[in-house]
């Protein structure tokens, strides 16, 4: 892995216990910093790959490198949470304390923060996502776009240098949709960004990877990519109404 | 169809809501003394058989929720739910004469005395039971009484299992009200009939795979975030005077209700 890159991808390849097989011979690399889009029609394998970035599904040894850590490792998949934060399609999936403060303290308490640490940080992260003064609400009662910033600011809290974020701007109303685009191009570090919101990749990414079929079948300039019709057409997808002639 | 949904989301979001109580002394005891404390006269509670020393429990427990100074409305209601199950199987028991049960008759109907003793049992020890859950629900935050709970070496997953439904029970509502909405669109009603008992059991299987994905996903980001099976808490304990002394009268009033039980009924 070069100095430069923050993931390494290099022939990876998952199918789930039933047989199904969801990532087929995947190859890319991504430099620090960078922002990416990942897209591609419903079952292309956009959340397992996050997932197996992340470490939460097993892959074999040598297959990725994240951030120096091989989630094919027993040890570096332990220490992947330190470096790695995925935010979930469905923000309840990711929200299951009872309190917005204990769900974004949950992360930094399971990595051993001292209690003075996790306060600062909890604040700091609902600061950062516009939720400063939510400690004591509760998860059901906020709104979807509630919801979803806490979300993010548990995984802020933990403060990863990779952020993958799984489809974020859905179940947004438009105001929700650009307060999340103002928040996305706030953060720092490497970030990729699987969504169906073609515009929203146009609004914060540079890069674009097309996965289809498990496969990586196009990799390059956004414009670049989302503009070509023949290539959006053949995997189900569309160009964004902004690049269209 | 939208009003039913709102309806239905509210009164669900209402059920399973712990309000912000006034502070009280219950509120200052440290929840892994009041838990062990509130857990052992519950299992008191339970081995009661006699209605006097169950009324008299029950009593007790209300003048527990009492002195927590729980809003009356929220007590009522999720008290009145609770009941209604018992009451069920209390219902019945009267018409329901043993051996050696004294019977009164008249009216052309048989009424066991016993019977009703027995129901008066049954719903006074749930009232007292569900009573005291109330007051530890109420007199400090959820987190904190699950943070005790593993104190306590009630087991993790005991534990998880607790909070995680307490908190995706209503989206399982949610999902629920969705459902009978698609249903109602497409002309079903609830008939005594076979197609009714079949698309009721098809619903409830839905659900349980729908639970069963979810649980999935749960387990997924909680181990993004590093959670490795045991849980933590930003809230630390301590103990005062008042939480043993607290822990030693629950336990003494619930051991002086089991000798009174046993010597009634001796």
């Amino acid at each position: 892995m070069s100095a430069a890159s923050a993931i390494v991808v290099d022939g990876l390849g998952f199918a789930y216990p039933d047989g199904k097989i969801a990532l087929t011979e995947v190859r890319f690399r991504i430099a620090a910093g960078e922002t990416i889009g990942l897209v591609g029609p419903n079952g292309a394998g956009k959340t397992t790959l996050f997932l197996c970035l992340a470490g939460v599904l097993r892959v074999p040894a040598g297959q990725v490198n994240v951030m120096g850590l091989d989630p094919g490792k027993p040890h570096d998949r332990r220490q992947l949470p330190r470096s790695v934060g995925i935010v979930f399609q469905n923000s309840d999936d990711q929200l299951f304390c009872a309190t917005v403060g204990d769900d974004v303290a949950f992360g930094p308490l399971n990595i051993g923060l001292p209690a003075d640490a996790v306060r600062e940080r909890v604040a700091e992260a609902l600061e950062r996502v516009g939720l400063a003064g939510f400690e004591a609400r509760v998860p059901f009662h906020l709104s979807a776009g509630e919801k979803r910033r806490a979300a993010l600011a548990g995984v802020l809290a933990m403060r990863p240098e990779l952020l993958l974020l799984d489809e974020p701007s859905i179940f947004l109303d438009p105001h929700g949709r650009r307060e999340l685009i103002r928040l996305l191009s706030r953060l720092d570090g490497t970030r990729i960004i699987a969504a169906h919101d073609l515009d929203l990749i146009l609004d914060t990414c540079r890069r674009v990877l097309v996965l289809d079929g498990g496969r990586l079948v196009a990799d390059g300039p956004a414009e670049t990519v989302l503009s070509d019709t023949a290539l959006m057409e053949a995997h189900g997808l569309e160009v964004p109404y902004r690049l269209r002639g | 169809m939208h009003y039913y949904r709102a309806s239905y989301n509210t009164r669900m979001t209402l059920l399973l809501d712990i309000p912000a109580t006034p502070a009280s002394p219950l509120h200052r005891i440290d929840p892994r003394w009041k838990l062990a404390g509130l857990l052992g006269a519950a299992v008191a509670i339970a081995f009661l058989q006699s209605s006097l020393a169950a009324c008299a429990a029950m009593g007790a427990a209300l003048i527990v929720a009492g002195i927590a100074r729980l809003p009356g409305r929220w007590f009522a209601e999720r008290l009145g739910a609770a009941l209604v199950l018992p009451a069920f199987f209390a219902l019945w028991l009267p018409f329901v004469a043993r051996p050696g049960d004294s019977v009164y008759e008249g009216l052309g109907i048989a009424i066991s005395v016993t019977g009703v003793e027995r129901a008066a049992a049954l719903i006074a020890k749930a009232a007292a039971i569900v009573s005291l859950v109330l007051v530890l629900l109420a007199t400090a935050p959820l987190q904190d009484t699950f943070k005790a709970a593993q104190a306590l070496w009630i087991p993790g997953w005991l534990v998880h299992l607790a909070l995680l439904s307490y908190r995706y029970l209503h989206l399982l509502g949610e999902e629920f009200v969705r459902l009978r909405i698609a249903l109602r669109v497409r002309g079903y009603r609830n008939r005594a009939r076979v197609h009714s008992y079949r698309t009721i059991g098809q619903v409830a299987g839905t659900l349980l795979v729908r639970g069963y994905e979810r649980s999935e996903r749960v387990a997924q980001a909680m181990r993004s975030r590093a959670f490795d099976g045991r849980f933590r808490t930003l809230h630390g304990y301590r103990t005062h005077a008042a939480d043993v002394f607290f822990f030693a009268s629950s336990l003494l009033a619930a051991g002086t209700l089991l000798a009174w039980d046993l010597w009634i009924r001796w």
